[in-house]
């Protein structure tokens, strides 16, 4: 009986881990018993077997519930009044905050720093989430997506062809009420002497019932019922009526011609993914389409044509989809041509949603804002780790509190709780710093947002109710490590200050936190130092053309002619050319063109331009040479870049001159001259063939070589000669330079957006920073005063208690550079073509400037401890 | 009278005072067991005798640690004032029933 084998152990500890304290000796007792009586009649494995039940039966049964409940009845149990010691806790963490008020600060700057971006993040998750909520029916409305199969990317448009709604309408009665909205109305709007752009929609009159956009004036059933007329906005409506009622008024779009306004749209709300100035029937599409036909197929071409639908009451959305399923074979009969499949979207889906191509308005796609979050996440970790980091530093100072409410009968867990609301105390008072950042930094953030029309972040009391809930939570997640640390304490040990060091590996962590800290503020200096690099380079990049001087002018539809002759007069204007695109701004057309010998078309850029353009931006002829003067034959000549010559195989520049090529629509033209490469696009493409040819029809902007001291004057001059060429177009000039500038503006905000989190990351980590020294110095205050007794120097001493913290700095310096190099080199520069490498200043700067920092905060701690006079440290407790 | 006292309560009750002062949790079960041929979980056992304990009609305390349970301590239960009043409240209750019977339920030999 003595050497009995034992029953299994986790049932056990399950069975005291669960009854918590609870007296359960005589349970356990009882069913090892009934394990000794079962192994003499049975085999172990089913003993086993039965033990586990017994045990699980025994520990679901009334009699383990009551005993626990007994035992937290118990006088020192915590549960009893659990409001009542809210308020003693919120009562000593106010106190305990006040007393340490350094460090109260240094945590709630860290905390409102780190929070103050994750505000802008909330503040537009709760804006986007409430995009579209104003629709009156909108768990009803649906959209139609298409998903192009054509293998290699099967992109989802959320645009479907017109065609479509009209077979939904017949055969799919499931469908209920379908609008058809197509959004390329844009076009200059005149009533009287008033003209303003305006841009809208082209819709069904079903589009007022299925959409909860009232009408203020008009009737809704009649109103989008005819050809030409016109629902107009408010505001749209007061920017071109002023003060008139603009209910019956005729007003000419430049494209469409007249149109009567048969209602007015109160302003649709911001957060709407449709925005809209004008709403014009989709008979008026259907008219013009008549009179100007177009050869593409539009099952094939749908870009701009939406089609929205309301559900039939009762019917599943499913209905549609497998109406869908059915019908799309019967569309796309050729199975190796184009390929589409449709797909429905829920109204309330849409923003935010997943991504498509070819939004209707503004979008916030997923993608977008968990890169955003992850972003604030990035930042406001570090905060959070500063607190914990320290919060444990203090630990030896707070041990004889700790020991002391223990001692008294305090349990683990309302020390937890104590702490727990000290910091979401903390992380409160932080909200507040973190909001007026919000506040300082919402107006940046908007402008750098590309569809920031659509968007506010107004703190409005939902929003508020959020950032409380986000605060409390940050306060959670920041305290609960040091608050599950300080309730372990050892009364004891406490008391007596004799807490171990290393316990919990606190030091190991804390060191690990610091490093990612830095490693992260000097990833962030260094995407600056990079990306700045890159914006200036491209400024300065060599695009294998001058810009200097030249102002691009907009044609408008003025005749090349006639503005050649009257600009030229001008003393300033050196020499005029044409051309159909700003070079290295935006894509050029894309073409054809085939060798006579050969099959296959290959794609390439073309632009037009006349026989001045190459001297004017000082393109380099390898060989042939430039457009003539006579303007008969110039139809059949191009000239190619060096790539052309490649791509086609065509040999030397000097043997390519005179070979012929097909393009479309033209025929047969011969390579008349070789331009050296140069960069027509932006420098994020790779140079591919490219051709000039030569055509007054495509031209549609002048660049002007200027050459003045008085620019200001200039563009007066300029501007007086456009007018009289007898337009209504105001004038449009740029200079050239600018236009480059601008379209690599991308990075300008890229620059800012890393400039700003690095400032927000170096902040935090040198706040951290400083309270680690700072708490470690004062520890050390007996130390450093014996020190400077036995002789050493003030600068021996700065060494002793700085060096830990360079250590540090050096292992994140060897994290952060190879990452953020790695980081850089394959994938952000990769964007970009032709980019530049990332040199060894950026990285020297960027280290430099962290260890200089570190430097700072941290020297100005240790000199003053290691300068104390010994005489009144070593005195000290 | 403080509640109710069921069929397995009342059984529970008799076996405690037929075991007199070795009546513990596992004791209890099998004689239980053994006398009505049924098993009985350790699970609904000690949820009674916690009830019977809560409604006053016994009273436990810890014994000594004994070798073959792993050294640890057995819970007896004894019998109160108010279990044997509950108890005789039982009896005369099903005397009474038993007496006034219109039924002959004598069973036939």
């Amino acid at each position: 009986m003595k050497t009995l084998p034992r029953p299994p152990r986790l049932p056990e500890r399950i069975f005291r881990w669960y009854s918590s304290g609870a007296q359960v000796e005589d349970l356990l007792g009882d069913l090892e018993e009934i394990y000794q009586q079962h192994l003499t009649r049975m085999p172990v494995r089913k003993a086993r077997r039965l033990y586990w039940r017994n045990a699980l039966v025994l520990l679901f049964s009334y009699a383990v519930k009551r005993r626990k409940q007994h035992a937290a009845h118990h006088p020192l149990s915590s549960n009893a009044y659990p409001f009542m010691m809210l308020k003693s806790y919120f009562t000593i963490a106010v106190r305990s905050l006040a007393q340490q008020r350094f460090f109260t600060i240094l945590n709630v700057a860290g905390l409102a720093i780190g929070m103050s971006i994750s505000l802008l993040f909330i503040a537009l998750l709760t804006y986007v989430s409430g995009y579209d909520t104003f629709h009156v029916r909108r768990d009803r409305i649906y959209r139609v997506t298409t998903q192009v199969l054509d293998g290699d990317n099967n992109r989802t448009y959320a645009s479907a062809p017109a065609p479509l709604a009209e077979m939904l309408q017949h055969e799919c009665a499931a469908a209920g009420t379908i609008v058809r909205i197509q959004n390329r109305l844009a076009s200059n709007a005149r009533y009287k002497e008033n003209e303003v752009p305006l841009a809208g929609y082209f819709a069904d009159p079903t589009f007022l019932q299925v959409f909860t956009f009232p009408l203020l004036k008009g009737n809704p059933a009649t109103a989008l019922l005819k050809p030409n007329s016109l629902l107009i906005t408010e505001k749209a409506a007061h920017k071109l009526f002023r003060d008139e009622d603009p209910l019956g008024k005729i007003i000419t779009l430049k494209e469409y011609g007249d149109f009567e306004i048969t209602g007015v749209l109160k302003d649709h709300p911001k957060n709407s993914h449709m925005q809209f100035e004008v709403i014009t029937s989709y008979e008026t599409l259907l008219a013009w389409q008549r009179a100007h036909p177009q050869a593409t197929d539009a099952w094939q071409e749908f870009r701009g044509s939406y089609i929205y639908f309301l559900l039939a009451d009762h019917a599943p959305a499913t209905d549609v989809e497998a109406y869908f399923q059915k019908a799309t074979p019967s569309i796309y009969t050729q199975p190796d041509k184009f390929q589409a499949a449709f797909h429905l979207q829920a109204l309330n889906d849409i923003v935010p949603g997943s991504e498509h191509a070819n939004e209707i308005g503004p979008e916030w796609g997923y993608a977008s804002l968990y890169i955003f979050g992850a972003l604030c996440l990035l930042i406001l970790l570090p905060a959070c780790f500063n607190y914990t980091n320290l919060s444990i530093s203090r630990a030896l100072k707070r041990a004889k509190e700790i020991g002391l409410r223990k001692a008294m009968g305090g349990q683990r867990a309302q020390i937890f709780q104590q702490f727990i609301t000290e910091t979401v105390l903390i992380t409160l008072l932080a909200l507040i710093g973190a909001f007026g950042l919000f506040l300082l930094m919402r107006q940046e953030f908007l402008s750098m947002l590309v569809s920031s029309d659509a968007l506010e972040l107004n703190a409005d009391l939902p929003t508020i109710l959020c950032f409380l809930i986000f605060a409390t939570s940050v306060g959670f997640v920041a305290g609960i490590f040091p608050a599950a640390y300080f309730s372990r304490l050892n009364p004891v040990q406490a008391l007596r200050n004799t807490i171990p060091h290393g316990a919990w590996g606190s030091m190991w962590i804390r060191k690990c936190l610091m490093v990612f800290q830095f490693a992260l503020s000097l990833g962030f200096i260094m995407s600056v130092a990079i990306v700045l690099k890159q914006y200036r380079s491209a400024l300065t990049f060599d695009f294998g053309f001058d810009k200097a001087n030249i102002v691009d002018v907009n044609l408008q539809g003025v005749d090349p002619q006639r503005f050649r002759n009257e600009f030229s007069k001008l003393s300033a204007v050196q020499t005029i050319s044409l051309s159909s695109n700003v070079l290295g701004t935006s894509y050029p057309e894309e073409t054809w063109v085939k060798q006579p010998d050969q099959i296959d078309s290959t794609q390439v850029f073309a632009m037009s331009i006349d026989q001045h353009y190459l001297g004017n931006l000082g393109l380099t002829l390898l060989a042939g040479e430039n457009f003539g003067e006579a303007p008969g034959e110039q139809a059949h000549h191009i000239l190619v870049n060096e790539e052309f010559l490649r791509v086609f195989k065509l040999g030397t520049a000097t043997g390519a001159v005179g070979k012929t090529l097909i393009l479309p629509g033209q025929g047969m033209v011969s390579i008349r001259g070789v331009v050296k490469d140069f960069y027509y696009l932006l420098l994020t493409e790779r140079v591919q063939s490219f051709f000039f040819r030569y055509s007054m029809q495509d031209v549609s902007y002048a660049n002007l070589k200027i050459a003045s001291n008085d620019i200001f004057q200039t563009f007066t001059d300029m501007e007086s000669t456009w007018k009289q060429l007898g337009t209504d177009a105001p004038f449009e000039a740029r200079f050239f330079e600018d236009e480059i500038e601008d379209s690599y503006v991308g990075y300008f905000s890229m620059v800012k957006i890393c400039s700003a989190l690095g400032i927000l990351a170096i902040s935090i980590s040198c706040l951290g920073l400083l309270g680690m020294v700072v708490y470690a110095t004062e520890n050390r205050t007996k130390e450093v005063g014996v020190r400077k007794i036995m002789g050493a120097s003030t600068a021996q001493l700065v060494v002793l208690l700085s060096k830990s913290y360079f250590r540090l700095l050096a292992v994140a310096i060897m994290i952060a550079v190879p990452i953020t190099y790695l980081l850089f080199d394959k994938v952000f520069l990769r964007i970009q073509y032709y980019h530049i490498d990332i040199g060894v200043a950026e990285i020297v700067i960027s280290i430099v400037l962290l260890l200089l920092l570190g430097l700072v905060t941290t020297l100005s701690q240790t000199w003053r401890a290691a300068r104390a006079n010994p005489a009144d440290t070593v005195r000290h407790e | 009278m403080k509640g109710y006292l069921g069929e397995f309560e009342e059984l529970v009750l008799l076996t405690i005072a037929a075991l007199q002062e070795g009546a513990y949790g596992v004791g209890i079960k099998e004689d239980i067991e053994q006398r009505t041929d049924r098993d009985i979980s350790i699970g609904a056992l000690h949820a009674t005798i916690t009830r019977l304990e809560e409604k006053g009609f016994i009273e436990s305390w810890l014994g000594d640690p004994t070798l073959e349970r792993g050294g640890r301590r057995k819970r007896f239960f004894r019998l109160t004032a108010e279990g044997k009043v509950a108890l005789h409240h039982v009896k005369a209750l099903r005397d009474e029933l038993w007496r006034i019977s219109k039924v002959n339920l004598a069973l036939p030999k």
